[in-house]
């Protein structure tokens, strides 16, 4: 059974956010929602200055606060190490959401799904994709579950034009993610936490 | 419920089927999949792992294209107006009608003008995956007017220049080879220029598998800038300067490759004090020979060496190697002046002069597919921000000749010719010209418009014999046509996949007064912009998720053509941009001379002629595009389909030095040429704006001299610039969700970027909504306070930029960028077309910050155009 982690290379981001929307593309997410995204922020005085670009989506840690604190045990984490919500429990509480040190939870609300993008009529993209949602429980990045059952990378991986980002079995030692981990230092987003993040970030 | 969580609920691996085709979100030609959904929806578009060129990658454009096929304010139906009174805020009161009645009006309005003079329509087609339609006004009786600046803008100075030293379109640092990289007002490989998507995976692994090193020269920091190893911020306007500064250490340090120059260039050609090369009699440029003391014509086989540099005697004229006349120029443009005007150090040009004379490791060559070839890993690159000026060819050219001194073009790990679309794959893009050096191919769009007084072309083409056309002078020219000797006014508009009010330069309020002369305006289109919104006719088009095509855009690292092919039935009443000039070149008597000039535009006649189109048969897209896959592989539409595009690597033989035994023009003797030939027919036609032309722009080599941009009234004590990144270029997308979405959650695409020395010392906060007025124009805009802009500078986003009220995901800013810049003569280079793209400023602060975004906006709606204000 793998072990299934990513590694942010954040020497390749670009902070282009095509991982965004190729996520939103992949998993039908309504307007204003987004379940990987790359943040940017300034450092530095000027001529002294540089920008940095940090992709960021749902850890899928080992210690999972989320996992921990969910009181009807709807988020839970598969065999492969992906945190997951199981709808048909969730009563979105948002327990969760104030546990996870990266807020990278949301609450799918009635408002996000009665209308579409372009206002209130649905697309036909909307309209074949919604019905996965179910209006008050938490969803996420499901480190596209689907995809990787087939084989696949996950949509932001396969689509992200420098491979900023890389996707593989933190248990093989063959792997390209144990790889960059090792030879390029990879370190996990807020360590302090303890939440033994399966994404990590080389710089 | 249980049931559902076994139902696929990603859209990628849910039934359906995979339809190869090329993503179009900009103009350039990444290959992708799309998938459709057992429903018929189409749910996900993807990179095509099959392509070297952008692989399984896709920019964020090319991701959001489903959401333009479905965007529910796509034009459904040919549209009528019916409200007479025309402008930016007058509700045009669409009706719907009939195909046929659309094109019998379209046809009717046409055929009057064709009747009465085929000058007097004004085309903006800009669909550059068709390159073939811009042609169709040349069957419209030989009109060759432009009212538009697409392709000015990015390249005015920069396309002809392509043309001039390598013989292509575009230019692109060779990233599998380079180890130092220069990028001064571009974005290759970041965010912005040649297939963004492709060149950034080619440029990260460049990064970070061979430690390239990146230095980036720009006013602002930039995505580029960001990521590179150093950014040099650079006073705007002034990158010329820093070019020429790196040139003289580069020569006063020798610091350059003799061998190349000699060997590979006209460098060594002697000029004489008229600027051209001093000839035989029977022809033929001389050089000097050192070694035996003499000059002989550039084929003699007893030429032991080239002198470079010297003042010489030949037929009677002191004459000099064409390298002594650059160091002779290169004279004033030590580190120490370039610095005073440009602001960078004289300490760091020296630096990166010698750190890219090192990196470029003179003498060294590679071996590649059993050719031994100069190894040149050092390579300046740029685009739009850098060469986008008055003196636009100079300008390019002083880049190039960074590249020329090294001996870097088109050598591995240099900078690198990229053509546009090659049509055939047999044959490459070098020409023999003159003297042993290459054919000059400056006219890359179209062939040469002929000199003609009174003017045959609204926008002078027929003055830039060695131009990209001004659109942006019609603004000029239209209001004074006793001036320019006008003989006929333009009455009528056809716009085609353009938008020409949002992207032409100069004072927005003559553009609107033109739109409202004209007699009959007809647009074709999948969405309404703001200039079709000016249109008496609406056609509208197939989404490119609906059509057929066969394309290839200048791609860097790559070669041959994409196909696209429908992946769903036309959502709504639309056609295809062929069926629809079919349809009026029918009605109009047209239609065998539009096959004809797609036959010549698409090179069907002349090289493939079973291929060629026939009288009086309409061609549909698929019959084209099924032929421009033909004439460059000789593989049917079937083929195509199953692969979905012919792309390779670019072969090395074509890529690099494909000009191998010819020189190559560091000299330009065909600027002088032009010139002459210019100011001979002028003065011969007794052309009444003869004096007026600037023809100090015509350089055979280019000088150190400011662009007029600097010499505004002192009070406009800032420059302004705009930019666009990865999720912006080359397209009009912000009425994309999903764009707009990682765009307005941006602060550097959502205001006036200003450094805080800037902003401290008038008054300014961030979040105030400032204005920003140039001799020309004014626009307002939020404050943006941030470090990384020059201190002498405000930097403008293109996402704010429109005012189109018709879209409503489309957010207007405080006016458009456009309006800060001339758009006259004095301002366009005499030699290229190129507008000046920097603006002098100055900035007040206009309404303190306002809190609520939304009541932000609403006002600055307000000042969206200026009639408004």
């Amino acid at each position: 059974m793998p072990r299934w982690g990513m590694v942010l290379d954040l020497k390749r981001c670009v902070g282009c956010n095509a991982c965004a929307v190729a996520c939103m593309q992949e998993n039908s997410l309504p307007s204003g929602m987004m379940w990987t995204k790359t943040v940017s922020e300034e450092i530095g005085i000027y001529p002294n200055v540089t920008r940095a670009y940090i992709p960021m989506l749902c850890n899928h840690c080992e210690n999972a606060p989320c996992e921990r604190v969910c009181p009807t045990k709807a988020t839970y984490i598969t065999d492969d190490g992906l945190i997951m919500v199981d709808e048909n429990k969730c009563i979105g509480c948002g327990a969760c959401y104030t546990a996870c040190p990266y807020k990278n939870r949301h609450l799918m609300e009635k408002k996000h799904l009665k209308k579409g993008h372009y206002g209130a009529e649905l697309t036909p993209f909307e309209t074949q994709g919604y019905p996965r949602f179910e209006v008050g429980t938490m969803v996420k990045c499901t480190f596209c579950h689907e995809r990787i059952a087939e084989g696949l990378d996950p949509a932001c991986v396969f689509t992200c034009p420098t491979e900023a980002r890389v996707f593989g079995d933190l248990d093989d030692p063959e792997s390209e993610v144990r790889r960059l981990i090792q030879s390029r230092k990879g370190y996990q987003p807020l360590a302090q936490h303890n939440t033994k993040s399966k994404v990590f970030y080389i710089d | 419920m249980a049931e559902k969580n076994k139902a696929v609920v990603q859209n990628s691996v849910k039934p359906g089927k995979w339809v190869n085709s090329t993503c179009k979100m900009c103009l350039h030609s990444c290959n992708v999949r799309i998938h459709v959904g057992e429903d018929g929806t189409v749910n996900k578009v993807e990179g095509n792992s099959t392509s070297p060129s952008n692989f399984s990658g896709l920019c964020p454009k090319g991701n959001s294209s489903l959401q333009r096929l479905y965007d529910p304010n796509r034009i459904k139906t040919p549209l009528k107006r019916t409200n007479p009174r025309k402008g930016p805020k007058d509700d045009p009161g669409w009706v719907p009608i009939s195909w046929d009645e659309a094109l019998d009006i379209v046809a009717t309005e046409l055929k009057k003008t064709l009747e009465d003079d085929p000058r007097k329509l004004l085309p903006a087609i800009n669909d550059f995956q068709k390159l073939y339609l811009w042609a169709w006004p040349a069957a419209f009786g030989g009109n060759a007017n432009y009212f538009s600046v697409v392709g000015t803008f990015c390249g005015g100075g920069y396309h002809p220049m392509n043309g001039m030293v390598h013989s292509a379109f575009a230019g692109a640092n060779d990233s599998d080879y380079c180890n130092y990289w220069i990028n001064d007002g571009g974005g290759d490989g970041f965010s912005s220029h040649l297939h963004v998507a492709a060149a950034a995976r080619y440029m990260a692994n460049a990064r970070v598998k061979r430690g390239m090193r990146v230095v980036t020269v720009e006013p602002r920091l930039s995505i580029s800038a960001a990521k590179s190893e150093e950014w040099i911020p650079i006073r705007p306007a002034t990158d010329k300067q820093f070019a020429l500064g790196l040139c003289h250490v580069l020569v006063n340090e020798n610091l350059y490759d003799e061998q190349s120059l000699k060997k590979d260039t006209n460098a060594v050609y002697l000029v004489g004090p008229d600027g051209y090369f001093v000839r035989s009699e029977d022809d033929k440029a001389y050089v000097w020979d050192p070694v035996d003391n003499v000059a002989k014509t550039w084929d003699d086989e007893t030429i032991k060496d080239f002198a470079i540099e010297g003042v010489y005697e030949v037929e009677g004229v002191t004459a000099k190697p064409a390298f002594q006349l650059f160091k002779d120029i290169l004279e004033d443009c030590t580190p120490e002046k370039m610095s005073e005007i440009t602001t960078i150090s004289a300490d760091t040009i020296r630096r990166i002069a010698r750190e890219f004379a090192e990196a470029a490791s003179i003498g060294s060559t590679i071996r590649i597919e059993g050719r031994d070839l100069p190894l040149r890993p050092a390579a300046f690159n740029y685009y739009r921000g850098a060469q986008g000026h008055k003196t636009g060819s100079m300008t390019n050219h002083a880049y190039k000749l960074v590249n020329f001194l090294v001996g870097s073009i088109d050598a591995p790990g240099g900078h690198i010719g990229a053509t546009l679309d090659d049509y055939w794959e047999d044959r490459g893009h070098i020409w023999e010209g003159k003297d042993g050096m290459i054919l000059p191919t400056p006219h890359q769009l179209h062939p040469e418009v002929p000199f003609a007084y009174p003017p045959n072309t609204a926008h002078l083409m027929d003055y830039f014999p060695l131009g990209v056309d001004p659109g942006h002078l019609i603004a000029d020219t239209f209001f004074n046509p006793e001036k320019y000797g006008y003989d006929f006014t333009p009455d009528t508009m056809l716009i085609c996949h353009s938008n020409p009010l949002w992207h032409m330069n100069g004072d927005q309020e003559k553009l609107f007064e033109i739109m409202r002369r004209m007699r009959f305006i007809v647009g074709i289109d999948i969405l309404i912009n703001e200039t079709n919104i000016w249109a008496d006719i609406i056609l509208p088009a197939h989404d490119n998720l609906e059509r057929w095509n066969m394309t290839m855009i200048e791609p860097p690292n790559t070669e041959g053509p994409c196909l696209t092919q429908p992946v769903i039935e036309p959502m709504y009443d639309t056609k295809s941009e062929e069926d629809i000039f079919n349809e009026i070149s029918e009605r109009i008597g047209i239609l065998d001379t539009w096959n004809q000039v797609l036959n010549f535009a698409n090179h069907f006649a002349d090289h493939k002629p079973e291929l060629a189109l026939e009288p009086g048969i309409k061609y549909s897209d698929k019959d084209i595009a099924e032929r421009k896959g033909k004439l460059w592989n000789g593989k049917d539409l079937d083929w195509y389909m199953e692969h979905g595009h012919a792309v390779t690597k670019r072969r090395p033989e074509k890529f690099y030095r494909a000009w191998e035994g010819m020189r190559i023009h560091f000299y330009l003797e065909i600027v002088v040429e032009e010139r002459d030939k210019l100011r001979k027919n002028m003065e011969e036609a007794n052309v009444p704006f003869l004096n007026e032309w600037e023809w100090d722009d015509y350089q055979p080599l280019p000088l150190p001299v400011l662009d007029p941009v600097h010499k505004e009234p002192e009070e406009y004590d800032l420059y302004a610039i705009s930019f666009k990144d990865v999720q912006l270029n080359f397209t009009e997308n912000l009425s994309i969700p999903w764009i707009a979405d990682i765009v307005h959650r941006d602060p550097v695409h959502m205001g006036v970027l200003l450094n805080p020395k800037t902003a401290a010392g008038r008054n300014i906060e961030d979040g105030d909504i400032i204005e920003i007025t140039s001799p020309y124009g004014s626009v307002k805009g939020i404050a943006k306070v941030m470090e990384g802009v020059h201190t002498d500078c405000v930097a403008i986003s293109n996402a704010v930029t429109r005012w189109t009220e018709d879209h409503p995901i489309v957010k207007a800013g405080g006016g458009n960028y456009n309006r800060l810049l001339p758009a006259d003569l004095k301002n366009t280079d005499g030699c290229s077309g190129q507008m000046e793209c920097t603006a002098k400023v100055k900035i007040s602060k206009f309404i303190s910050k306002i809190k609520d975004p939304d009541e932000a906006n609403a006002l600055l709606r307000r000042y969206a155009f200026p009639d408004s204000e």
